[in-house]
């Protein structure tokens, strides 16, 4: 869209738009008018289909001869009106154009519309769900007839409960032939999986992919369908969208820090309690715009799950039995006095920003500073700090010109909103290059597909900045500021340079994104990717401009916060070699790999906060002396950090699991039996605690986090739905701190190398874990209506490697690793690299490594022994 | 006309071969344009020559070529062989009889806008014409008429048949090109035009026209644009093949110049009136334009674009349907209703909802159940749908309802009045058809 401006008319009225621009949408936004619509999406390419936002269209005449506008009498220019009404949705704002939306044509022409969309249409609005928020009815009433000529006897009668797919429930008589959830699969997110079948009024909506609906964004159709004819099967006839209130939160799932809304209500089957009935899409144009996961969506029933912990428990002669906050409190301030400062804390992904802020207060207290992050495998994070992404970047700006590095993860897996969006700017024209050890569904999307062995990422990188070095594919303002180059120059002399293509479009890109990911490395290939990532940043001059950065995609929701607090992954890896005395876990299931299940029996005392008591989270371990049921993010207030900054508020939707108490609260009982001041009130206090503690946090007060930047197009906030049920932005957008190289300050580049890395010996392969959207954490494993998703324990095993070891594809296996062995089907692919199995992360309750380590892999010929 | 340009497997029953068009002169239009003109001295030709659509439109064939961009370096000819409108079965005797001609032709249209690619989609039905044609291309290639190097002219060009799967809609350019791409046969928002970059096959810019059309080509290049517009009027010259069906002696197609009367062609060449019964109705572009009743003024009518349009119809594609005193045509007026509900894309709403809903209209009014509201409410439903659809389907839709009803009223009250009457509607019905409408 050109940044221009052009005098358009509406209805006599003279307005500036921007040239170019979809007239519908500037309608609404330069002069406050509605044009009513069914098919067009503000996220869409527009298709003309359902007729309903036709208007008058006049051009003002020009002399042929001279050129100069043609005059009426009265001096106004005469204005040629088209020959018939035109669809606003398919028109671009012109200089010299007018718009007529109040002609008689133009109200007989919605009428008649509305008409002959009610002609087809149930009308069930009393037990729809989209009844209340449903454009069809917010229309009819404004511009429709009002009564129907056409008999009810003779409408057309189809099928009212067509699943397509487990999760979503098709009304055929509701659908109005609209295709936005098509055109949302297919153009937004990728997925051919839906499609008109038929024609003429037989024409309705399939599902054309095998298993039917297969996508990670299935349930945003129903959102985006502009009547009921989507339904998830999650919130179907669950409740009435006026009784609920949605309530502003984060989505706990992930790195990206989806902006949702909790509809909550009270609820007769779950016993009088508000509960959760539905998670919509909060607008956010910064992180997920208007869309939503499924594992978001979905995922949200453990926080009222009857699996839920509901009250202490306490070891009394060696049994966890249950126990009185006051005491489960004061047996842990007590075994936490006694160890003094070897008390080592390891905080999970879901521990708010004031949990973290507690626990690390308590650690002050103790003197220790043994504060881990789980999980354990992550590398340094300083990169972020210095060359994230910049504070106020889109994703949605990338366009042509501009390039995506995606490296070391599959974002679809990990971060799908991040996948959506990089795939939107490969579509704008932005290069993506990709760049893994194994095959990723990005890849199609891709520009440059990298393909590298195993634990070689680090390589790439440094090839990539050796060749934008020697093809002075820098930026020599952004030298300037930057400490090490010659340095770096001299330790990349001789580096294979093997993609100077995509080198070259990435260093020259106008604006360059750099996902950085932890597929299929340790520790120190993990820092050391990342600081690769940083340098090529700083020297191709992105570092610190908008719209451009690092993004690392964490495991976590609030992986980020906890990095900022001082909590680190190195901590919790320093803790195996030298365990603390007393171990606390805060929402980290530890015990999921064997390393760390053997760290919990040689501590003395683990105290563990939890929301799930698992043999993750320490409840076979016999040290394991107290465990606090902790609430989740529907029960509180709180913040998370998303891997792009960004602090992020929610809100209290519902009562709490049984006694459980937000971690913060927890924590501050804990510290306040040692002597330290009583725990702040609210979680709002604690937050501005830490502003006054914490620099990089000075300014996120919950006011602050609470104010709503300006969304554009505005399209939660539309009265009539127009961009679907999509919620406005209320509750807060959030606010990122900048990253160092948006300072004035010097940046520093350094060069790095690929670790040593996994050595397999003899018969042995690389066994790298990693990470699925859905798995069977009780976080997600809760929303039983997802278990058809769930894939079964696998390993994808490189068809080479499988040969050799005699495997076919769909075997028992069994998986030999760090003392664990797993029991897994074997998917024998060769999107798993040679030499390396690929184990994906909690799809089992057995233990196995985070880390990627030599291991094998054996056929199981024995029946598999039933534990 | 003593020699046929068009249908000339009358006049030579063998044409249809490829030595046997050679040897008659075939070929020779393509290797003069390609040895002896420019691109542009080949649209100029074809513009002077006034040359007309036959697929309907009559949009001029020469000023559709000159919209391609020339330096686009993909482009495409597209031969509309879809032929589905009923009543129309011109390019089926074309693709039978005198294919290479049309082979020849488009191939003249892909030199004028320097295609790459020829595609020609024929209609699902015509599957045994479709491979002969792959065979005729085949001779044409070995002859080095078609693929790599032209006759050394340094020029390609491919040419693929491609079967369509039952639809009319596909008939309807944007749609075709859909469904060529493999994907679901609705037409596209325009612009962008097929002649534009992103509107055309796989969005490249693209000619597309109807078989008659692209067949008229050759003679044009051979003889002239001069010698073509001494055939028919100024306004519409040359051949065109009439295809007469319904109520007629001698059905069939007939290639005559444009401008000669409906008497002329239904009373002289057609033979007349089956029992020299009283013509009622004359469609003169199928179902799709207005109908005319069949009055002294329409019947002395010239068929030309111009003139059919000043008496209220459409010229179309000349498929000429004749309805005789013992039809009702209301019952006409459901047929094609019928025809259209069931060949609506279902893309738009006043197309996809309006043509099912004037079909239970009709459906009410045939089984005697309808009061004369009803017919307002046809005339109604039918004026909500025109001017709002998104393509010339839905207008083509409003037609039947619309003619019917303005020029043959008498026939719906006829309806309404039997059901007045409370007799059986089967018991009094004009002909067969009344009694086969009540019957359902
Ligand atoms: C519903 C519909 C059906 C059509 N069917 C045909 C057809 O079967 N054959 C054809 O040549 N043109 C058909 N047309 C016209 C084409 O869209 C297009 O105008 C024509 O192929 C252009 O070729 P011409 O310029 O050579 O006439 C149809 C148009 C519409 C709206
Ligand atoms: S199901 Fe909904 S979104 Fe999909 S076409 Fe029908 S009305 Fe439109
Ligand atoms: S007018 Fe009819 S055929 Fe044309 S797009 Fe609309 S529904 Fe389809
Ligand atoms: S046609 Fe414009 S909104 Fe549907």
């Amino acid at each position: 869209m050109t940044e221009n401006t052009v005098t358009l008319h509406i209805d006599g009225t003279p307005y500036q738009m921007p040239e170019g621009m979809n007239l519908v949408d500037a309608a609404r936004i330069y002069a406050g008018i509605e044009i009513p619509i069914f098919c067009y999406h503000p996220k869409m390419e527009p298709v003309g289909m359902c007729r309903m936002c036709l208007v008058d269209i006049g051009f003002e005449a020009r002399d042929r001869a001279t050129g100069e506008p043609v005059l009426n009498p009265d001096g106004t220019p005469q204005v040629r009106w088209g020959r018939k009404l035109e669809t606003g949705c398919t028109t671009r704002v012109t200089a010299g154009m007018h718009i007529r939306t109040k002609t008689q044509a133009v109200t007989k022409a919605r009428k008649d519309i509305l008409e002959f969309l009610l002609s087809s249409h149930p009308l069930d609005c009393p037990i729809c769900d989209k009844g209340g928020e449903c454009p069809l009815q917010d229309l009819t009433m404004r511009h429709g007839p009002g009564t129907s000529r056409m008999a009810f006897d003779e409408k057309k009668r189809l099928g009212k409960h067509l699943p397509l797919g487990d999760l979503i429930v098709l009304d055929c008589e509701r659908c109005i032939q609209c295709a936005r959830c098509i055109r949302f699969q297919a153009e937004v997110v990728g997925d051919d999986v839906l499609a008109f079948h038929e024609r003429a009024r037989s024409l309705q909506i399939i599902s054309i992919s095998d298993p039917p609906f297969d996508t990670y964004f299935g349930g945003n159709t129903a959102d985006v369908c502009p009547v009921g004819a989507l339904t998830t099967v999650d919130f179907r006839f669950g409740a009435r969208p006026w009784e609920m209130e949605n309530i502003p939160s984060i989505s706990p799932h992930g790195p990206v820090g989806e902006n949702i809304a909790l509809g909550v209500r009270l609820d007769r089957d779950s016993g009088g309690v508000k509960r959760v009935k539905r998670v919509l899409p909060r607008q956010n144009e910064e992180v997920n715009e208007i869309w939503i996961s499924d594992k978001t969506r979905f995922g949200h029933h453990f926080t009222l799950s009857p699996d839920r912990l509901q009250t202490p428990l306490l070891r009394k002669r060696g049994e966890l039995v249950e126990a009185s906050w006051s005491d489960a409190i004061k047996a842990a301030a007590k075994a936490v006095k006694e160890a003094g400062n070897r008390v080592g804390i390891i905080a999970g992904p879901m521990m708010t920003n004031e949990d973290l802020y507690m626990l690390r207060g308590l650690a002050g207290h103790v003197g220790s500073r043994k504060l881990g992050v789980w999980p354990p495998n992550l590398g340094d994070p300083d990169p972020v700090a210095e060359v994230g992404i910049a504070a106020g970047s889109r994703l949605t700006a990338l366009g042509k010109g501009d390039a995506v590095l995606v490296i070391a993860s599959d974002l679809e897996e990990e971060a799908p909103i991040w996948f959506l969006q990089a795939k939107q700017a490969a579509d704008r024209g932005a290069h993506l290059v990709v760049a893994n050890m194994r095959t990723t569904k990005l890849d199609r999307y891709a520009g440059h597909v990298i393909a590298y062995d195993f634990n070689e990422g680090v390589d790439v990188l440094n090839g990539l900045t050796a060749a934008a070095i020697s093809h002075r594919w820098t930026n020599r303002s952004a030298l300037e500021r930057v400490n090490g180059y010659d340095e770096l120059t001299a330790a990349l002399k001789g580096t294979r340079q093997p993609y100077k293509e995509a080198a070259e479009a990435m260093a020259k890109a106008r604006n360059l994104v750099v996902f950085v990911g932890d597929d299929g490395l340790d520790p120190e290939g993990h820092t050391a990717l990342l600081r690769a990532a940083a340098n090529f940043l700083i020297i191709t001059g992105h570092a610190g401009q908008l719209n451009n950065g690092l993004v690392p995609v964490w495991p976590g929701a609030n992986t980020q916060g906890a990095f900022d607090l001082g909590f680190s992954s190195e901590n919790t890896r320093a803790m195996l070699k030298n365990p603390p005395e007393v171990l606390i876990l805060a929402g980290a299931p530890a015990a999921a790999d064997p390393a760390y299940a053997a760290l919990l029996d040689r501590v003395e005392t683990v105290i563990s906060l939890t929301m799930f008591h698992n043999a993750a989270a320490g409840a076979d371990a016999p040290t394991t002396a107290v465990v606090l049921p902790i609430q989740s993010f529907a029960e509180r207030d709180g913040t998370f950090t998303s891997a792009m900054r960004r602090v992020q508020r929610f809100y209290t939707a519902h009562g709490p699991a049984g006694q459980s108490l937000p971690a913060w609260e927890a924590v501050g009982l804990i510290g306040e039996r040692l002597g330290m001041p009583r725990p702040p009130r609210s979680s709002a206090l604690v937050m501005q605690a830490l502003t006054e503690e914490v620099r990089l946090y000075s300014e996120m007060t919950y006011p602050a986090l609470a104010r709503v930047a300006e969304q554009f197009p505005p399209i939660g906030a539309s009265p009539d739905f127009y961009g679907g049920a999509t919620r406005s932005a209320a509750g807060g957008t959030g606010i990122a701190w900048p990253s160092r190289a948006e300072g004035r300050g010097k940046l520093t580049v350094k060069a790095v190398r690929a670790p040593e890395g996994v050595k397999p010996g003899p018969g042995e392969l690389v066994i790298s874990p990693v990470r699925r959207l859905y798995d069977r954490t009780p976080e997600f494993y809760t929303a039983t209506l997802m278990h058809g998703r769930i894939p079964e324990p696998f390993a994808a095993v490189n068809t080479a490697d499988a040969s050799r070891l005699g495997i076919a594809n769909g075997d028992s296996v069994v998986v030999h690793v760090a003392g664990a062995a797993v029991h897994v089907t074997a998917v024998v692919d060769s999107y798993a690299p040679e030499g390396v199995v690929l184990l994906p992360l909690y799809l089992s309750s057995e233990p196995m490594p985070l880390v990627p380590l030599a291991g094998t892999v054996e056929k199981i010929t024995e029946p598999v022994p039933a534990d | 006309m003593a020699e046929h340009i068009l249908l000339r497997d009358l006049d030579i029953p063998d044409i249809r071969r490829f030595e046997v068009y050679t040897r008659h002169g075939g070929y020779e239009a393509l290797r003069k344009v390609v040895t002896t003109m420019t691109p542009d001295d080949v649209i100029n030709e074809v513009k002077k020559s006034n040359l007309r659509g036959r697929g309907g439109a009559g949009f001029p064939t020469g000023v559709k070529w000159s919209f391609i961009p020339r330096q686009e370096p993909i482009k495409y000819v597209v031969v509309n062989a879809d032929e589905s409108e009923p009543g129309t079965f011109k390019d089926r005797q074309i693709l039978e009889g005198n294919p290479h001609q049309l082979i020849e032709g488009a191939l003249i249209a892909a030199y004028a806008i320097q295609a790459t690619a020829i595609y020609i989609y024929c209609r699902g039905e015509f599957w045994d014409l479709t491979h002969a044609l792959d065979r005729h291309i085949e001779d044409a290639r070995q002859a080095g008429f078609v693929g790599e190097n032209i006759l050394d002219s340094g020029w390609s060009c491919e040419v693929h048949t491609h079967l369509g799967a039952g639809a009319y809609i596909c008939g309807e350019e944007s749609a075709l090109l859909n469904s060529l791409q493999g994907l679901l046969g609705q037409p596209r928002v325009r612009p962008p035009f097929p002649a534009q970059k992103g509107g055309g096959l796989y969005y490249e810019a693209t000619v597309v026209n109807n078989v008659e059309t692209l067949t008229n080509v050759p003679w044009i290049i051979n003889n002239g644009a001069d010698a073509y517009l001494q055939i028919g009027t100024p306004e519409s010259p040359g051949p065109k093949i009439y295809c007469l069906s319904g109520h007629i002696n001698r059905p069939g197609n007939y290639e005559l110049p444009l401008g000669i009367t409906f008497r002329e062609l239904i009373y002289e060449h057609g033979g007349g009136i089956p029992d020299d019964r009283k013509l009622k109705a004359i469609l003169p572009s199928g179902a799709s334009g207005p109908v005319l009743p069949a009055t002294d003024a329409v019947l002395d009518t010239p068929l030309t674009y111009e003139a059919v349009a000043k008496i209220g119809s459409t010229l179309g594609s000349a498929s000429i349907i004749l309805i005789d005193e013992t039809v009702n045509m209301a019952w006409a007026g459901s047929k094609m209703t019928q025809f259209f509900a069931h060949e609506s894309c279902g893309k738009c709403t006043p197309c996809r909802e309006g043509t099912y809903w004037s079909r239970r209209r009709y459906d009410t009014l045939l089984a005697g159940r309808a009061a004369e509201k009803d017919i307002d409410i046809l005339s109604d439903v039918a004026g909500q749908m025109t001017g709002l659809t998104l393509c010339a389907l839905g207008e083509f839709a409003v037609n039947p309802v619309v003619w019917t009803i303005k020029h043959f009223r008498q026939d719906y009250l006829e309806y309404i009045q039997q059901a007045a009457a409370e007799e059986k509607p089967a018991a009094r019905g004009k002909g067969k058809a009344a009694r086969d409408a009540a019957a359902r």
